[in-house]
């Protein structure tokens, strides 16, 4: 049985993160690193830019092989995981072979959520969440000319907007009032519509696929209220769930995602887990939750790497905020923190401003004096410096109007005077 | 990773002018519009302040890039950003939290400090003082081209760092001073002599243990007298400043005598085999207070010896670490400065391989995790400004990965850590108040 | 002592202190570090007052204790400055350190001891025990007996310390209590002639703290190996030496202040009505007038009394003290300090080591009075004359046999 101190399952951003403090502190113990993927490392995030065509495949990779050479890191690629035994310290591989670990990594991420649509099984459909989906969703696209997305999530709305720039004409279908409402109201997603809609996206909310069939040389849709949509492409991006099939009877415990502490540590004592699999505490809910976001990932996989080499300067998780980047069609969207929809109404105030002519918007959520969201169309603020703003709970004090009328500057002035 | 260059601001300086902002939009994007400066001038608290890219040497930019657009270039340490990877998909701006990244709505790509390939136009355009290009070698090119004071081949321990702060203190004070050393580790590697023969290229002295600042008083106001501007400096041990010689020391201070007076404290006589000295921290070993069947190392903490000359209100006080050059140098160049016109104290913590007991190529290791866990803290002052930390540690180690390093502490109880993890707390609350103006609190006294 | 106006000269009034005071403003000091006690308290008050009314150009450093004090001026002295302070009784011995490690280093010091005795039993009054007991630390040590003296001598001091040929620290030496506070006449010197008398100073050509001249001072010297022991043998012989060579210049340094300001001090011993005298009495400091007195008074009986007073202690002048007593048949030597391991006073156990040298053996005996401020009267000297007259008709002293002159007082 081949043996290694740290396992990690996964080489996306939590797995590459962990690694990275892993080497940081512990610059000898072994390290094996196991992907299903055929390649080199690469993002998820990235995906629907390789089939618009922005990014080449070959130029996405996080990592080259001399970096693994480097870092004395067996990267194993092609590799997935059947079975993992905490009590053993073993992991099971597809194929049989059994890999020993001392501590264990589960960073395998999140994988496409099927709905249950009669007739899906049937047809062939496009998701995206690997290299293999994004390229062959560009090989496709020349060859279309109607797209149908189902959901308007973030990963169906990057991939409409690319297909669009494609020439392919693409409705998207939303089950929700709103599209992106995971992240924007519904002044906000109005002005992504209403953009995506001059694009000549055909945004259909509130709206569910109720069948799905084979018709001629496309398939066919039938919505909620009966209205049928041919199209000749098919992409599924009604959201992601943890990938955690492989295991099942290891006894590490799971919910939604697997669980884990602040520490990112499972309940088995040499199993961590982090980025889109990991369910971890909620900054304002408390509770445990998934925030399947780039870089709550890289933060998770930090704090596992650096628990797993005991590297003391290991902080506790300061939990989950949700976050994002949105770019579409040369606008900007940022979205850090929480809807005041989601917070208990005592202590709340909401400052909103909203220009639809021109596609600004504004709205800042206030929790007893600190900043608990911020949400931005075409409106400049520094993201990262709002994050640390909300996860330091910074009392807004004296700066509040200041911080009102100009979040960027008063922002600034607040982490010169805190962080710098 | 390579040397780590980064552009310095001090706030101190900056009237607003903008004038760094107008030469970075030029140099950057051909235009006055300040929108596109990768450095941007902020108004703060009367004052301004500074946002931009601080070139971090585990940028959290680059693990957010989801295109493998951004780069930390090992050799000139600037974050690289590749137009042909770019995505323009904005994660990196959620991964900085100093507004390094930001996203340019005019040019419609993020935008970011490159160093302008180690020649920053915001700093040549810069009049005021307020930026300064900073690259790691810095302080070692700029002393390396004065004249190493002390002869090669003193005879330190292996891995003594008090050899590297009397090589680098002499160097910036340069050849003319009178130099002190009272006995000690200093002397004892030879930098006095032997015989007759000088290890020093200034004169050099070795006065008593207890009568250093006196001694320097008499050599100072007779130079200043004849109107020879001759600087006194001591590099004194903690022995002989915080016990035998604190009378002396403490004369000086309230005197206002113009001296440099650096102790080099390695808390406890090292030289003379390891014997306890009031600066020696509650807990450790040393020959004099061994560990046995009841000894368990010294029963009382150190004595806060740069707060004790605080309260001086001496013209400088500053610690300093060799673990943090810059700050270092910062205040070897301040203390200088005041020690023409008043008392200047320095107090550096030196940890002793030999005495402390850990290998010797950790001495700079064991001195940055003091500062890391708060066991030693970083501040200066000065009568005008007060009290500032110049290295706040918010959220320290534990105090633990520092005492594990050394085998002074091998015995310690759980008992003793927590009653040094109190003393650490304790002085960090007290510190933290001067720093605030705040009185210290009856809890903290 | 001859009494000749000099021109521009002018007589004052003053104590001891104060003397001791002009005679720093005289010298041109450039340098004093103090700390007061008592009795020399007064001394520092007249320097501060000098320095204050510009009488006195000097830096004058108020230390926070003795021991700074010296070590204040062995920098300044280093660096090039002329430099003074006054101490005694607890003072001096707090100043010890730094005091034993002048001479070593060749600096030119002058320091009042303002003697006073030492503790325990707690005193604050005059008394040799101070300086007789840093008596071997390598200083210079003149004992003064009038206020003029201490005036004179002062100035003296530095011609002495500075001479190439010597380059020792010197104390001058004034009586707490009877010198410190006892007010008589004093002729203030004119300023022009002491400068043209002390010269050039001369206190760091040979080691200096001096950047135009780096060295490095007093480096670790000695050992068992290498060049260390005959290093340091030479600079402790070279010391020794000097020592040696101060009783010359002593001698010369005191009749050229004769020759210029027509005051003559016996430089090293005193011979007072030795002529045809049988029996001496040794004295020292003070306590010399009233033992003049009651050797005079010892004279109009007939009795053949003569007395010696030494002035310079350290170097002690063996050769002089031998010539002075030759001819004697007894001595009675007045201490007012004593010597515990022998059970004597210190001038004493000089006085008959050098005695060793004379031809012959001379029976003598220790007397000690004026301990913690005691007065020594003429009384008590007229019993310290016939017990020294009964010794020379007896076998002489049994060892220890030492008279306490304040026992019953």
């Amino acid at each position: 049985m081949d043996q290694t101190h740290y396992l990690i399952v996964g080489a996306s951003h939590a797995a590459l993160s962990a690694l990275h403090a892993i080497r940081l502190h512990d610059a000898e113990g072994d390290i094996t690193v196991l992907t299903r993927d055929q390649s080199l490392p690469y993002s998820p995030t990235v995906l629907p830019y390789v089939v618009s065509g922005r990014s080449k495949p070959e130029r996405v990779f996080l990592r080259d092989e001399e970096y693994f050479a480097r870092l004395k890191v067996k990267y194993r690629c092609g590799v997935a995981v059947k079975r993992v035994s905490p009590e053993k310290g073993a992991v099971q591989l597809a194929d049989g072979e059994e890999i020993g670990f001392a501590k264990l990594l589960l960073a395998t991420g999140a994988a496409p959520v099927l709905p249950a649509i009669p007739g899906l099984a049937e047809v062939k459909f496009h998701v995206l969440r690997t290299m293999n989906d994004a390229i062959g969703l560009r090989e496709a696209v020349p060859k279309i000319k109607h797209a149908l997305v189902l959901g308007g999530g973030l990963i169906g709305m990057h991939a409409a907007e690319n297909l669009a720039k494609g020439f392919v004409q693409v409705t998207v279908v939303e089950l929700q009032r709103h599209v992106l409402s995971g992240y924007f109201d519904a002044d906000a997603s109005g002005i992504i519509e209403r953009i995506f809609a001059a694009k000549g996206v055909q945004l259909l909310t509130a709206s569910r696929l109720a069948g799905l069939a084979a018709h001629v040389d496309c398939w066919r849709a039938t919505l909620g209220d009966g209205t049928q949509l041919d199209a000749d492409l098919l992409l599924v991006a009604a959201g992601v769930a943890p990938v955690t099939d492989f295991l099942d009877g290891s006894g590490i415990q799971i919910d939604r995602g697997v669980l884990v502490d602040d520490w990112m540590r499972t309940n088995a004592g040499n199993v961590w887990a982090a980025g889109d699999v990991a369910q971890a505490r909620g900054f304002f809910e408390g509770e445990r939750i998934l925030n399947g976001i780039l870089p709550d990932a890289v933060g998770q996989g930090r704090i596992a790497g650096m628990a797993m080499a005991g590297d003391a300067g290991a902080k506790p998780y300061a939990g989950g905020v949700p976050l994002n980047t949105y770019a579409f069609f040369g606008q900007q969207a940022v979205s850090v923190g929480v809807q005041e929809t989601a917070l208990d109404p005592a202590g709340v105030e909401v400052h909103k401003q909203v220009d639809a002519e021109r596609a600004r918007y504004l709205k800042i959520v206030l929790r007893d004096g600190r900043l608990a969201g911020i949400f931005g169309i075409n409106w400049a603020f520094d993201p990262g410096v709002m994050w640390e703003l909300i996860l330091r709970r910074i009392d807004l004090g004296a700066v509040k109007q200041a911080f009102l009328a100009s979040p960027q500057q008063t922002a600034r002035g607040l982490m010169s005077k805190t962080w710098r | 990773m390579g040397a780590f260059e980064t552009i310095s601001f001090r706030p101190e300086h900056c009237d607003g002018c903008n004038d760094c902002m107008i030469a970075c939009a030029r140099a950057k994007e051909q235009s006055d519009d300040v929108l596109h400066s990768r450095i941007q001038i902020v108004p703060a608290e009367g004052g301004f302040e500074l946002a931009m890219c601080r070139q971090c040497g585990d940028p959290e930019c680059v693990h957010n890039c989801p295109a493998a657009a951004l780069s930390k270039d090992g050799e000139s340490g600037v974050i690289d950003w590749d137009a042909s990877k770019c995505v323009n998909c904005l994660l990196c701006t959620l991964g900085c939290t100093y507004g390094g990244i930001v996203y340019d709505a005019p040019a419609a790509r993020v935008i970011k400090c490159d160093l302008c390939d180690g020649h920053p136009a915001c700093v040549k355009a810069c009049t005021h003082g307020a930026l300064k290009f900073l690259t790691t070698a810095r302080i070692y090119n700029e002393v390396g081209n004065l004249e190493d004071l002390f002869v090669p081949g003193l005879a330190g321990c292996q891995g003594c760092n008090t050899e590297l702060i009397m090589r680098h203190a002499m160097r910036r004070i340069g050849p003319d001073a009178v130099v002190a050393t009272p006995p000690g580790c200093i002397p004892g590697m030879g930098s006095v002599g032997y015989n007759g023969l000088t290890g020093t290229k200034v004169p050099v002295f070795h006065p008593l243990l207890t009568n250093t600042a006196s001694m320097l008083t008499g050599v100072r106001r007779y130079y200043k007298r004849i109107g020879r501007n001759v600087k006194a400096v001591a590099l004194a041990g903690d022995g002989g400043t915080a016990d035998v010689g604190f009378q002396s020391l403490s004369g000086a201070a309230e005197r206002g005598e113009e001296m440099l007076f650096i102790c080099v404290d390695n808390e406890g006589y090292m030289n003379t085999g390891m014997q306890r000295s009031g600066c020696t921290p509650y807990g450790a070993w040393t020959s004099t207070t061994p560990v046995g069947e009841r000894g368990r190392g010294k029963t009382q903490d150190a004595k806060n010896l740069p707060l004790l000359m605080v309260m001086h209100h001496c013209a400088y006080v500053a610690t300093a670490s060799t673990a943090f050059m810059e700050d270092l140098y910062d205040k070897l160049d301040r203390a200088i400065a005041a020690s023409e016109h008043g008392f200047a104290y320095l107090h550096i913590y030196s940890p002793c391989t030999t005495g402390w007991r850990f290998p010797s190529d950790q001495n700079i290791e064991v001195a940055r995790k003091a500062v890391q866990t708060n066991f030693v803290l970083l501040w200066e002052f000065d009568p005008q400004g007060g009290l500032r930390l110049t290295h706040p540690v918010d959220d320290p180690f534990p105090l633990a990965e520092y005492v594990k390093e050394l085998g002074k502490y091998r015995h310690l109880s759980e008992e003793q850590i927590a009653h040094i993890e109190a003393s650490v707390a304790r002085n960090v609350s007290f510190v933290q108040g001067l720093a605030a103006g705040r009185p210290p609190t009856a809890a903290a006294a | 002592m001859s009494a000749v106006l000099k021109p521009k000269s002018k007589f004052i009034v003053c104590d001891g202190n104060e003397a001791a005071a002009w005679a720093v403003a005289a010298a041109r000091v450039e340098l004093v570090a103090v700390y007061p006690i008592t009795p020399q308290s007064s001394l520092v008050e007249y320097l501060a007052k000098f320095v204050a009314d510009g009488r006195l150009a000097a830096d004058l450093i108020d230390a926070e204790g003795e021991h700074s004090v010296l070590s204040v001026l062995q920098g300044a002295c280093l660096a090039g400055a002329r430099t003074y302070t006054a101490s005694c009784g607890p003072g001096l011995a707090f100043m010890f350190e730094p005091y034993v490690r002048t001479p070593g280093l060749r600096l030119p010091i002058v320091m009042g001891i303002v003697t006073r005795d030492l503790l325990t039993p707690q005193s604050v009054w005059g008394g040799h025990q101070d300086a007789m007991s840093v008596r071997e630390a390598g200083w210079i040590q003149v004992y003064c007996e009038s206020v003029q003296e201490v005036l004179d001598t002062t100035i003296m001091a530095y011609k002495i310390a500075e001479h190439r040929e010597v380059m020792l620290p010197v104390n001058v030496c004034h009586d707490g209590n009877y010198l410190s506070f006892g007010a008589a006449r004093a002729e203030l010197p004119d300023q022009a002639e002491v400068d043209a008398f002390l010269g050039e100073k001369n206190v760091n050509w040979h080691a200096a703290l001096d950047p135009q001249r780096p060295m490095a001072v007093d480096p670790l010297t000695g050992g068992a190996g290498g060049t260390g022991p005959s290093t340091f043998v030479r600079y402790r012989k070279g010391e020794c030496s000097a020592m040696q060579n101060a009783l010359s210049v002593i001698t010369d340094v005191h009749e050229e202040w004769g020759r210029r300001f027509g005051r003559t001090h016996a430089p090293l011993v005193e011979s007072y009505r030795m002529d045809g005298a049988e029996y001496a009495i040794i004295t020292i400091g003070s306590m010399t007038g009233a033992a003049k007195d009651a050797v005079d008074a010892a004279r109009q009986r007939g009795e053949n009394a003569g007395l010696v007073k030494v002035k310079t202690y350290r170097p002690f002048p063996v050769r002089a003290v031998v010539d002075a007593l030759a001819g004697v048949r007894a001595l009675g030597v007045v201490d007012r300090s004593v010597s515990f391991g022998w059970d004597c006073g210190p001038l004493f156990q000089d006085v008959i080591g050098a005695l060793h040298y004379a031809p012959r053996r001379i029976p003598a005996m220790s007397f000690i009075g004026g301990l913690a401020g005691a007065d020594i009267t003429i009384g008590h000297f007229d019993h310290v004359i016939r017990r020294t007259a009964e010794l020379a008709e007896g076998p002489g002293a049994a060892p220890g046999e030492t008279v306490w002159l304040n026992e019953k007082d």
